[in-house]
């Protein structure tokens, strides 16, 4: 009867180490999120991306231009479901800054 | 000779019998009198409560990119009492809390037994500190708020101070929820300290703060900023300001007021560059204003859009002699030509048609002289005369822009108004909260009203296009698209009394396309080298239409057609 109040007592007390170990571990890992989060949000940050592109030679385009997709048509001819084939049509259709 | 035994016997029965009687008296008091309160003060001594801090909220932009967010930091602490050599420890601590020996010395020698040496330390310095095992050094768990984007759209985000409540800008306007409630833990611990197994262990968890999620474009926001930095620094500005914002939903893409300061930073920042100057900060608009006059008056047919003025350059009102900015003979101008051209006399002769009770009427309800509602701290209302208050001369120089003030958010949503169909929309940062659960509960819409009719604001729209395309502010032009909008140059008043001659706002607020806006940018740059609002303002408007353009992927869309106008098309 004893013994066995004694290993209730323990099994009890082993449990209760390994949710307090748990939770620590619970702790821990969010706190790994979030600077997981801040690090993703600094490497993002625009100041800093812009900053490493003009280090590397990038600059804003000096113009606007605008893809002016003509409508679909009834029929699509032979090989136009080739993404590329009609992105090569669209860009014939190209009219750089606008009407 | 002995004493008999039987009296001896009797009298240590009686000690005894006392004795007993007084042991049993204190165990009723023990056990039965005050068991209650003995058993109250025992479990106290083995009761631990602490408090859970709630997580802060974080504060998104309108993509869900972090803006402002809590990180786990450590306070670290020191106990004089215990610290065993205050130099040494100095020395050492001195490397990783960057600060200096001497600034440590101190409360590492203070007669307490408590003492901070820094507060929100990163976690990865504070284990380094605490791997030291330097006596008298304690730890605390705190939090450290980051703005991982630095100074972009530092003055609208605000700062929280150290005990982390927020103490400007969205911070403090949305302190509450966004600071969560703190929970608490009690549990039954024994004397070292651990969990009695099977003791009482009760927790009220805390409730996490909601995120922000705000109507700012983080990227555009960041072009946004460099375009102004750039144009303040290229025209010798003292400042600097951009608002950015949707004319339908009146939600802001972007809100930035140069200088500016990095909320990582802000203890060392200047006072003055913290605040949100578009929404806290009036001016007297100036020409801009010329719209309100413009629009009242079509409005009111008080004027018809093809009617002929002839207009001085200069006009006596009262003692005062009001002047265009351009000497010129009497020309012959229609409404739209006043506009394009920026005659003030112009203006006048169109307020004098409306006079000062529809003139009043109608600033205030393009919404100057009160706050736009927005709910930013510090919002300003402006300043609008009551009409019982006007003067000789406050109808007159009302019509350009001056003896009145306004924020740029006001002025912003009076262009958005006119971009709107002459529907005023209340200007927005915010656009939802996300709960604990993760589920988006977006703001309600913002609440508008009609100023004008449609066809008014119609009018006015084809008046500010020509503005750009033959007017005063062509330099706003863009290839391939019609621009609508209109320059400003204002006297800055002084506070004695009258104006400066040599400090000047110059300003432009416009919208694009025409004919259908997308968006409506308000730039203004405070004391320019070169005043007019169409050479110093409207390059800086072109450059921000630009980014916008590709940023919210604005088409070209229709053209609208002229007004009604005498002067040359440009």
């Amino acid at each position: 009867m004893i013994l066995g109040l004694v290993a209730l007592n323990a099994l009890l007390a082993q449990s209760s180490f390994r949710v307090d170990d748990l939770e620590r571990r619970m702790v821990a890992l969010s706190q790994d999120h979030l600077e997981l989060v801040h690090e993703q949000a600094t490497l993002s940050a625009p100041g800093r991306i812009a900053a490493w592109a003009r280090r590397h030679g990038m600059r804003l385009p000096d113009d606007i231009r605008f893809l002016h997709v003509p409508p679909a048509g009834p029929a699509a001819p032979a090989g136009a479901a080739d993404p590329l084939d009609r992105l090569q049509r669209t860009v014939s259709h190209v009219v750089d800054g606008g009407p | 000779m002995n004493r008999p035994p039987v009296r001896r016997l009797v009298a240590l029965l009686a000690g005894m019998a006392l004795a007993m009687a007084t042991i049993v008296v204190r165990l009723s008091v023990l056990q039965v009198s005050q068991a209650d309160a003995y058993q109250t003060r025992a479990l106290d001594q083995r009761l631990s409560t602490v408090t859970l801090p709630a997580a802060r909220g974080q504060i998104l932009d309108r993509s869900e990119e972090p803006l402002a967010l809590s990180l786990p930091a450590r306070d670290v602490y020191a106990d004089p009492r215990y610290v065993v050599d205050p130099w040494a420890t100095a020395v050492r601590l001195s490397p990783v809390l960057h600060m200096a020996v001497k600034d440590l010395l101190s409360p590492l020698t203070a007669h307490t037994s408590f003492a901070y040496l820094a507060r929100q330390v990163p976690l990865s310095e504070a284990d380094r500190i605490e791997r030291m095992h330097l006596p008298g050094i304690g730890f605390l768990s705190s939090t450290r708020r980051v703005y991982p984007a630095g100074p972009v759209a530092a003055q609208v985000l605000g700062f929280v101070g150290v005990d982390g409540t927020g103490l400007s800008g969205l911070e403090l306007q949305y302190q509450r929820l966004l600071a969560g409630v703190a929970g608490r833990r009690t549990q039954e611990l024994d004397p070292s300290g651990q969990p009695i197994v099977g003791g009482i262990d009760v927790e009220r968890p805390p409730v996490p703060g909601m995120d922000l999620v705000t109507t700012i474009d983080r990227d555009f926001q960041y072009q946004v900023q460099a375009a102004l930095e750039q144009a303040v620094k290229a025209n010798h500005a003292a400042g600097g300001e951009v608002i950015v914002m949707n004319p339908h939903t009146g939600e802001i893409y972007a809100m930035a007021s140069y200088p500016w300061f990095d909320p990582n930073a802000f203890s060392t920042a200047k006072q003055s560059t913290m605040r949100n100057a578009p929404v806290t900060d009036a001016f007297e608009p100036g020409s801009v204003c010329k719209v309100i006059t413009a629009a009242a008056a079509i409005q009111e047919r008080a004027v018809r859009l093809d009617e002929r003025f002839t207009v001085p350059d200069q006009m006596q009102i009262g003692t005062f002699t009001i002047h265009d900015a351009h000497s010129h003979p009497p020309e012959p101008m229609t409404i739209g030509d006043i506009v394009a051209q920026s005659s003030n006399i112009g203006a006048v002769l169109v307020a004098q048609r409306l006079g000062p009770a529809r003139m009043a009427t109608y600033l205030s309800r393009f919404g100057l002289g009160q706050p736009t509602g927005v709910g930013f701290p510090g919002e300003s209302s402006g300043l609008l005369l009551p009409l019982y208050q006007w003067t000789d001369t406050s109808l007159a120089t009302m019509a350009y822009g001056q003896g009145i003030s306004a924020t740029a958010l006001q002025m912003a949503a009076v262009y958005a108004t006119i971009a709107n169909g002459g529907v005023w929309v209340r200007p927005r940062l915010v656009r939802g909260m996300v709960d604990a659960q993760g589920v988006f509960h977006a703001a309600p819409p913002s609440p508008t009203r009609r100023v004008v009719s449609a066809e008014t604001a119609r009018a006015v729209s084809e008046m500010l296009a020509f503005t750009v395309q033959s007017g005063t502010g062509v330099a706003a032009q863009i290839p391939g698209y019609q621009v609508a909008g209109k320059t400003g140059t204002a006297r800055i008043p002084k506070p004695s009394g009258g104006y400066y001659t040599d400090r000047d706002i110059a300003s432009f607020i416009g919208f694009l396309p025409a004919a259908s806006p997308d968006v409506v940018i308000l730039a203004t740059l405070d004391r320019p080298a070169t005043i007019y609002g169409g050479v110093a303002a409207a390059p800086l408007f072109q450059t921000v239409a630009r980014y916008a353009i590709e940023r919210l992927g604005i088409p070209p869309g229709d053209r609208l057609p002229l007004p009604p106008h005498l002067q040359p098309v440009g």
